[in-house]
């Protein structure tokens, strides 16, 4: 096991080099740079482009120098912690992300217990209710939720619920709790806009988690252990619960290297129109104007916390599941 | 005349003295001057107070309170403030003649030599005078400093490359003096993003390598991701976007959030200089709050009562959305005129790279065919709901430049007069679509490509073609990415782009011609051109079309000339030849702009032009004269 560990850990290293050098290159790679967008941006409102000014600044972000050496001086800055500056916001990268995480962490969150909370016993009975009137009906919801485009359900609520509840449209609290210390209002209004997102991306995640329980648990189900157990007489939920269900749940444990980086990253085009002040639009804009080290940073960042993931699923799966072999040797 | 129209319109100051006494406290300040934070209000405004003629632009005095709420974007939308508080050393009245603002006076000698008068007692918005020391601090630790400014003075201070000499004659006086006239310089300092003659010394001080020890300095600058003390001086300053809290400013409200946030609370300056008639300080409104968030939802926030006064990211495509929610949230909406030459227009390369359209776009008989083969009136009534007025991409009848002839220069719908002068051209010979063929074989199919942002342009370009297939020719439309959009067209890929016309449509004789003429690397009419007046020869192209070079001559002259009617008169020149010639095709101007107003808001007018330069959007009706009538808080 330990040796195991240690060959991830180390295979990890050239993994993130890899994506970090991709990920730099495919910014890089459509024509011009920010400051191209900053002037259009100057530009479509009329604003006078003082091409010193631009210059200037050229030399400031360190665009006059050749993409290898910047490259350099972005890794090596992220090995001690520097993610390098974000000229659209003229901040440290780090000022920039920090400041959104909690709240995105605290949507993410949300949402991944709503998800279980929901799909789990849907994933159940529909299972043990194979083929009934109960099961078609919610995985007929969960299916709609799937086929639905996010985008659209949110602006459908945000619409209902500023007009029904007269709800501020957009982001996770009433404008005036902004940068206010936390207290028993802020808490109700995040709440009172909370829901939304949580639906909304929750929806999506529920039928698919739905849909894989309940074809894994069907698995299960068929088998003989399940019978003998019936036969010696253990209670339908106790049986569920501690035999089939454990082993349907494999894929649950697996979806935790896919989970971190969501956490992080929060749903973006949700948070797009949701104009939710998490991380995905930081992202998403940072893109757009080619605010490379914003964009790049995050991207890694997002990429680490993948790699990770996926070594934690590998780990807990083969600590939870003792028919799963580390390396094929171990079979002889 | 001038000076009496000056007087009478226009939010002109009134020399006129208000007894100390009459000056009444600001109750949002009351507790802070009760607790000895703040001296009292007649310490805080200038010594010699200046009262703002409200009337004389159709207004009326107010009342202290109020929070005013913004929708913004990004996170350097706090820039805006800086914009609509347009507290600037000379600005533009409603006349758009130079005014002294922050300034008690100014005079102008021959365009040479400036001088500038503070206001005795004029107050920093920490409390800390305001004079000639911070026109010197930016002016030798600033502008003539390499590691502050290392490109050296900006394009504004110099006249064909020379500096000025700059002299502080008291603590409240200074002076510029070129050798030549720098007749730019005034509209300068009166622009939305202003040539900045003054920094807060004493603030920036503590930054610099000169008052400070240096290499204190620069670790504090590696602790913050910069490379040297310079570019710590530069990120504490950032005047334009007004977002450290730290620095003292002198517009009507100042920051007091530290980035980055998603609300920007703006409080009011203690000691901003101006006083209405009653004796009240401005600006009435206490707090002007920005609430930030994707833009594309600004609409919708908007129009959920959200916002007390929005412009921004409101397009007219709004309007019926927005008018609809006005019986529920207290607002109305307004339409402004925007101030562009043309709110869409065709540019022809003249600087493209294949010989056989860089000579048919050379050839006016062409652009003139290409001009009266567009249905200005059908896209007027489809897409602008016959809101716009049709015109070529010239100035507005709001200028005292305009004239009649310049808007319908080429722009009547003449299908018949398009044939005969492409038939002139000898493009006679059609292939089997009707489609005209170049004396090459090829058929004249114009690609102009897009910025690919807006529907509004591919919408307008589907009714030019219409007219174009008529004549022979045939329109592609082709989106890119505006990145690419511009460094295409400057190398001449791009044959014909599409762009708004002349960002400044209302312009007086004082400011200068030069969109009109070639002299920037962005007009994409004749980029290369343009590139080799503004680096004086260095790169680009010598225009080789005779009214090209003609154009520049003149604005040359007027850079010259003095006089305000001789400049007048080069002015009309340059727009004679500029429609004669159809550098540009406009298609319609004036087109509109919603405003969101919240109902009890006052002294904003109802009927406005809204425009970058001149205007600073919401500036020049001079924000800090907006009050409440209710108590503008929201009601929620």
């Amino acid at each position: 096991m330990v040796n195991y560990l240690v060959r991830r850990l180390f295979i990890m290293v050239p993994t993130l080099l890899a994506i970090s050098l991709i990920v730099f290159l495919i910014i890089e790679l459509p024509p011009g740079d920010y400051l191209e967008s900053y002037i259009s941006e100057l530009q479509a409102q009329g604003e006078t482009v003082d091409q010193k000014h631009i210059e200037f600044l050229r030399e400031q972000y360190g665009f006059d120098k050749p993409v290898m050496t910047r490259y350099w001086e972005w890794i090596t800055g992220m090995m001690v912690g520097d993610f390098g500056f974000s000229f659209e916001y003229r901040l440290p990268v780090s000022d920039v992300v920090g400041d959104r995480l909690l709240l995105t962490i605290l949507v993410s969150m949300v949402t991944i217990i709503f998800t279980w909370i929901i799909a789990f016993p849907i994933g159940l009975y529909s299972a043990t209710h194979q083929y009934s009137w109960g099961d078609y009906g919610l995985t007929f919801i969960g299916l709609l939720g799937l086929a639905t485009p996010n985008f659209l359900l949110a602006l459908i609520m945000l619409y209902f619920a500023n007009v029904v509840f007269g709800t501020s449209i957009g982001g996770l609290m009433d404008p005036d709790y902004i940068d206010q210390p936390w207290s028993w209002g802020k808490v109700m209004s995040v709440l009172e806009h909370l829901w939304i997102p949580v639906v909304v991306i929750g929806t999506a995640g529920t039928a698919g988690m739905i849909r894989r329980l309940r074809a894994n648990m069907l698995d299960e189900l068929q088998k003989q252990y399940v019978t003998t157990a019936r036969a010696k007489g253990l209670p339908p939920l106790r049986l569920l619960l501690k035999y089939p269900l454990r082993n349907a749940i494999n894929f649950f444990i697996a979806d935790i290297g896919s989970l971190l980086p969501s956490v992080i990253s929060g749903a973006e085009l949700v948070a797009v129109v949701l104009s939710l002040p998490t991380t995905g639009p930081v992202l998403i804009a940072a893109l757009q104007s080619q605010d490379m080290y914003l964009a790049g940073s995050f991207l890694m960042f997002l990429a680490s916390l993948t790699v990770v993931g996926v070594l934690i699923s590998d780990i807990l799966l083969a600590w939870i599941d003792p028919r799963i072999r580390l390396a094929g040797g171990a079979a002889k | 005349m001038r000076l009496v129209g000056a007087l009478l319109i226009g939010l002109t100051v009134l020399p006129g003295y208000l007894a100390a006494s009459s000056l009444v406290e600001v109750p949002y300040l009351s507790n802070d001057v009760q607790a000895g934070k703040l001296p009292a209000i007649a310490d805080r405004v200038p010594a010699q107070v200046d009262v703002v003629n409200l009337k004389a632009t159709g207004k009326v005095p107010g009342q202290y309170g109020g929070k005013l709420h913004l929708l913004m974007g990004k996170q350097k939308d706090t820039k805006m403030m800086m914009v609509y508080g347009y507290a600037r050393l000379i600005v533009y009245n409603h006349d758009l003649d130079f005014v002294p603002d922050l300034l008690e006076s100014f005079d102008v000698k021959e365009e040479r030599e400036f001088t500038l008068r503070l206001r005795k007692g004029h107050k920093w918005s920490d409390g800390h005078p305001f004079t000639a020391e911070d026109f010197r601090y930016y002016w030798e630790d600033m502008a003539n400093d390499k590691s502050v400014s290392k490109k050296g003075l900006p394009s504004a201070l110099l006249v064909e490359g020379e500096g000025p000499t700059f002299e502080v004659l008291d603590e409240t006086t200074v002076r510029y003096t070129w050798n030549k006239p720098n007749p730019n310089f005034v509209t300068w300092v009166a622009r939305p993003r202003p040539l900045l003659l003054y920094r807060p010394a004493h603030y920036l001080k503590q930054f610099h390598a000169k008052y400070s020890d240096e290499a204190k300095l620069n670790a504090m600058a590696a602790k913050e991701n910069k490379q040297n003390w310079g570019q710590l001086h530069g990120d504490r300053d950032r005047w334009y976007r007004m977002d450290n809290p730290d620095r003292p400013t002198l517009q009507p409200w100042y920051n007091s959030v530290k980035p980055p946030s998603e609300r920007f609370v703006f409080k009011r300056n203690p000691y901003y200089h101006r006083v209405d008639k009653n004796g009240l300080q401005l600006p009435y409104v206490d707090e002007v709050i920005i609430n930030l968030g994707a833009t594309n939802m600004v609409p919708a926030r908007t129009g959920s009562g959200e916002a007390d006064l929005q412009a921004r990211y409101l397009r007219f495509d709004h309007f019926t959305f927005l008018k609809e929610s006005e019986a529920r949230y207290d607002f109305s909406v307004r339409l402004w005129k925007k101030a562009r030459g043309s709110q869409i227009a065709l540019f022809p390369n003249l600087n493209a790279k294949e010989e056989i359209w860089r000579d048919l776009f050379r050839d006016i008989r062409f652009r003139r065919a290409l001009s009266v083969a567009i249905n200005r009136a059908e896209i007027n009534q489809v897409i602008y709901y016959g809101l716009a007025k049709e015109s070529q991409d010239t100035v507005l009848q709001k200028s005292p430049l305009y004239k009649d002839e310049y808007r319908t220069a080429w722009a009547e719908f003449d299908l018949k007069k398009a044939n005969a002068l492409l038939d002139e051209m000898g493009l006679t010979a059609r292939d089997d679509d009707d489609i005209r063929l170049l004396p090459n074989g090829q058929p004249i199919v114009i690609t102009v490509e897009t910025a690919g942002e807006s529907t509004e342009q591919t919408d307008v370009l589907e009714l030019v073609r219409d007219g174009w297939r008529a004549v022979g020719i045939k329109l592609l439309s082709k989106p890119s990415q505006r990145e690419v959009f511009r460094q295409r067209i400057y190398s001449g890929d791009t044959i014909m782009s599409v762009w708004s016309g002349v960002s400044n449509g209302i312009p007086t004789a004082l400011m200068s011609p030069d969109e009109f003429t070639p002299s920037s690397k962005l007009q994409f009419q004749w980029p290369r051109w343009g590139h080799h007046v503004q680096s004086s020869g260095k790169y680009g192209e010598v225009p080789q079309l005779e009214a090209a070079r003609h154009l520049i001559e003149l604005n040359k002259a007027w850079d010259a000339e003095t006089d305000r009617a001789a400049k007048a008169r080069i002015w009309h020149r340059i727009l004679k030849l500029h429609a004669d010639n159809v550098f540009v095709i406009g298609l319609v101007n004036e087109a509109m702009q919603p405003i969101v107003i919240s109902n009890e808001l006052r002294n904003i007018p109802a009927e406005g032009v809204y425009n970058w330069h001149p205007g600073a959007y919401f500036g020049i009706y001079r924000p800090a004269t907006f009050w409440f009538a209710g108590k503008g808080e929201k009601k929620q």
